[in-house]
């Protein structure tokens, strides 16, 4: 039976940055999880508190905090150091963000012809952002026969002034779509198999330059173009910087459906920099409980062909998603359950889940629902005693917060991923050492 | 419909109906190692969960009256690997690998397979041929221009890794060996255990077996090697599932007497030990209690090691090994879930410097990589883990499964041992050690 000073349950953001900062202070570290997720489907970018009534992500956390019960009410105050301690760790994987606390909030253009509210971009998405010179013109640069992004569509949603509300916006949209190399062939094309080529030196080349080809041949371009977030996966950056020097416009990806080329790209940067820290990730652990003597958990047990895989560990990290990740499911009785420790959840009851309006901005009651948690994110019970102390909880299985809505999911699981991980480092030793986790 | 019937029914439910689970996030999608490096294949999504609905349990595509026949959804199924990754990152635990298997054996069912897939299936039929005339086999395996023409004509890529036949089979030698020492009791289950060798130990790989029994000796344990036949996984692997489940019912009626008396069974080959854990059941539909206890008592050699480290009955007395080592995880290994034993077995080797290569697959995938048309996807697949361990500039490598380490060997130019041959090798060191008492030296015929 192996052993490690701390498995960390789930391979989200939450999950992964605990398990580096835990690494980094010289824990053993295994991560468990049963497939990915969240990184894969989102865009890829990291948001700390995108409400509209926030200038910048600074203003944003502080509204939030001040809500009651809100994670940012304990984490918020260590998110600009938790943010620049991954900052560096993301670009030695290839995966630069720009960005930070201060960086005002700007209507970006999204893939589906909408906008959303963001500061903190990957590299290949922060040209998005920046405000727009008057007379500045976007040219929305697709490829043909892919199905994931429709540049007339596109085009013709982002004209319509009110989307831009509180920003400013690009003074024309043009919609263009170009055939790239061995691609017009093809009926099943998806955004991944796109990015797999633009990998290949000699193909990026041939096709940077039919797309180069085709917007210079738009009138009036020279300002900006949007293209679809399909720019590499391991080459990202030497991507980006050809088509830079290619083109004379700033060029921005737009994240799709998924799977989410950024998102790939944020996880592989993740996981490089926690095998470069000593810890170890298994994908493909469904871990079905954790065991526990009194108010310590002692191992983690998951399912394997015939028997149970467990791992003896000095503490255990919760990152298991919430709701939607399956850290969190609804029993038929009307109860929020937590799966692997039976923590408390704090959660409306029942008969309060069905919303009457699908679009309240009041938002859906169930979105609150979580585990609550001491400051150093130990899970309580609902008289706020501490229930495992050497558990702690991340990411979207924090009670308190609207996640997706206020979009501040990326910010409290990165800063709870990073003060789980560098409390469990402060671990007293005796405690951390269960029989057989000698080092070897 | 009888209750069989019924039964077999809803136990193909099991795994096709999974798809009832699928998001269509295309998680299976970004780590599929063929869809990666090929366009033939649209990937696990396509043509498993989102064909699925196209697909009745029964073998017949969906019918519609006055309407001719659907042609299958999936044709492009028979690119799939069966590697199981996309099993392995679905975060909503869809049977994408096995849905994809089962498909690929709907679709082929009442034809006749090709000559090559049927061939490749038959490792007990080639083997036992091979051994019988191993020293024209090997000549005839190792010849280019004939090489050229089994390419041409049976479909089986020139360059593709095969093993040399040993002189005899696993299972003749260890009769002789038992019939010179003369009947002897059968010790309890604390003191042997059944070995289920597989192909590659009973036709090519005889030196694993060796290293097994000289291991599980050291560590007080005899070795009982039943009569058996090939696990059955070729044969799913080429929609061959009537075969598979003959050869699924031969070994469990071989072993569920041992299983029952509360021996393990203990496996030198990932892939073998995983099918009769695993697929038996989930695949081919073998669900009855014989078949749960030989599952139930069957375990891989290193998770077995493993497991005696951890009730501290290891004997690790290991040498000192001053070498780095590139281990390679297979595939089969993974859908195990028993996370990397090999690594942990040799954080115990002083001085063994292994280092897990971390690469998704080497590509072979059992028989894939051995065909004409799958070849180079095979070889392009497994390109980045061949650079790597060449990078390491290390002179062997270290694998749990025969057709990896074929492949690594051939790709690389690198000699790829089974773990417990690099452990045996430090317990010699161990052995010889001068200051480490007089132990004898163990070998493989004590």
């Amino acid at each position: 039976m192996p052993s490690a000073d701390v498995v960390v349950i789930g391979a989200g953001l939450a999950g992964l940055t605990a398990a580096i900062a835990a690494a980094e202070s010289g824990a053993r570290v295994q991560v468990l999880a049963k497939g990915h997720a969240a990184t894969h489907w989102g865009p890829g970018g990291i948001d700390i508190a995108g409400i509209p009534a926030a200038a910048t992500p600074r203003d944003g956390i502080r509204l939030l905090a001040a809500q009651p019960g809100h994670p940012y009410a304990i984490l918020g105050d260590d998110v600009a150091e938790a943010l620049e301690w991954i900052r560096p760790l993301l670009a030695a994987g290839g995966a630069e963000y720009l960005g930070d606390l201060d960086t005002p909030h700007q209507p970006v253009a999204t893939s589906i012809g909408g906008t959303r509210w963001a500061a903190i971009l990957p590299a290949g998405q922060a040209a998005a952002r920046a405000p727009w010179s008057p007379g500045e013109r976007l040219v929305v640069c697709g490829v043909a026969g892919f199905k994931d992004f429709w540049p007339e569509a596109i085009a013709a949603s982002l004209s319509r002034e009110r989307l831009w509300e509180g920003g400013t916006r690009p003074a024309a949209v043009t919609p263009i779509s170009v055939a790239l190399p061995g691609l017009d062939a093809r009926h099943n094309l998806n955004g991944l198999e796109i990015a797999h080529r633009f990998d290949d030196l000699a193909w990026r080349t041939k096709a940077i330059e039919a797309m180069a080809r085709a917007i210079d041949a738009v009138p009036g371009s020279g300002g900006r173009v949007a293209m679809p977030a399909v720019l590499g996966i391991r080459q990202h950056v030497d991507v980006l910087a050809a088509l830079q020097r290619r083109l004379p416009a700033a060029v921005f990806e737009m994240p799709l459906v998924p799977p989410s080329v950024p998102g790939m790209r944020l996880y592989e940067a993740l996981r490089a920099a926690l095998l470069r820290a000593g810890g170890r990730v298994q994908i493909g652990e469904m871990v079905e409980r954790v065991e526990h003597d009194g108010r310590r958990v002692t191992a983690v047990v998951s399912a394997a062909a015939v028997r149970t895989y467990t791992v003896r560990t000095g503490a255990a990290v919760i990152a298991t998603g919430g709701i939607a990740g399956g850290g969190l499911v609804a029993e038929r009785d009307g109860r929020l359950r937590e799966v692997l420790l039976e923590l408390s959840v704090e959660a409306p009851p029942a008969d309060e889940w069905l919303a009457v309006d699908a679009f309240d901005p009041a938002g859906h009651p169930l979105e609150k629902a979580g585990i609550r948690t001491d400051a150093e994110l130990r899970p309580v019970a609902a008289d706020g005693a501490v229930l495992f102390d050497n558990v702690r909880v991340t990411g979207s299985m924090l009670a308190g917060q609207r996640s997706v809505r206020d979009r501040c999911g990326d910010g409290v699981a990165l800063t709870s991923g990073w003060r789980a991980g560098r409390s469990l480092h402060a671990v007293p030793a005796g405690h951390t050492a269960e029989p057989g986790s000698e080092r070897p | 419909m009888t209750i069989a019937e019924l039964i077999t029914e809803a136990s193909e439910r099991a795994v096709g109906y999974s798809s009832d689970e699928c998001l269509k996030c295309n998680v299976c999608v970004t780590v599929c190692p063929v869809a990666r490096v090929t366009d033939l294949f649209p990937g696990p999504k396509y043509v498993g969960p989102q064909a699925q609905r196209f697909r009745t349990g029964r073998a017949q595509p969906v019918q519609v009256p006055g309407i001719a026949v659907a042609k299958s959804p999936d044709v492009t199924v028979d690119w799939c690997s069966g590697c199981g990754w996309c099993t392995t990152a679905c975060p909503a635990g869809v049977k994408i690998a096995e849905m994809n298997s089962q498909s690929r054996a709907r679709m082929k069912a009442g034809k006749r397979p090709k000559l090559r897939d049927w061939g490749l299936g038959q490792t007990d039929l080639v083997g036992r041929m091979g051994v019988l005339f191993s020293p024209i086999t090997n000549r005839v395996l190792f010849n280019g221009p004939i090489r050229t023409v089994m390419e041409r004509t049976v479909g089986i890529h020139r360059d593709a890794p095969f093993p040399k036949f040993g002189k005899r089979t696993l299972q003749s030698t260890w009769k002789r060996r038992q019939k010179r020492r003369g009947p002897r009791p059968l010790p309890g289950p604390d003191q042997a255990v059944v070995y289920f060798h597989g192909c590659s130990a009973n036709y090519y790989e005889q030196h694993v077996a060796d290293a097994a029994i000289a291991i599980l000796k050291r560590n007080g344990f005899e070795t009982i090697i039943p009569e058996q036949v090939c696990c059955g996984l070729p044969m799913i692997s080429n929609a061959l599932y009537a075969d598979a489940r003959k050869k699924a019912r031969t070994n469990i009626d071989a072993l569920v007497g041992y299983a029952r008396q509360g021996y393990k069974i203990i496996g030198t080959s990932t892939s073998c030990t995983h099918t009769i854990k695993a697929e038996y059941h989930e695949m081919l539909d073998v669900h009855d209690e014989d078949a749960t206890l030989v599952a139930n008592a069957t375990w891989d050699i290193c998770e077995f090691l493993l497991d005696l480290h951890d009730q501290g009955k290891l004997d690790t007395r290991f040498g000192r090994l001053d070498e780095d080592l590139p281990y390679h995880a297979p595939c089969q290994l993974r859908s195990h879930g028993i996370g990397l034993p090999a690594m942990d077995l040799f954080a115990l080797v002083p001085g063994l410097r292994a280092a897990d290569m971390d690469h998704d697959c080497c590509g072979i995938a059992g028989t894939y990589g051995m065909k004409k048309e799958k070849y180079p996807i095979a070889m392009a697949v497994g390109a980045p883990l061949f650079e790597k361990i060449r990078a390491t500039g290390a002179p062997e490598a270290a694998c749990d499964s025969e057709t990896c380490r074929w492949q690594i060997e051939k790709a690389t130019g690198t000699r790829t041992r089974h773990p417990i041959e690099i452990l045996l090798q430090a317990y010699r060191a161990y052995d010889e050690t001068p200051t480490s008492g007089s132990r004898p030296v163990v070998t493989a015929q004590s």
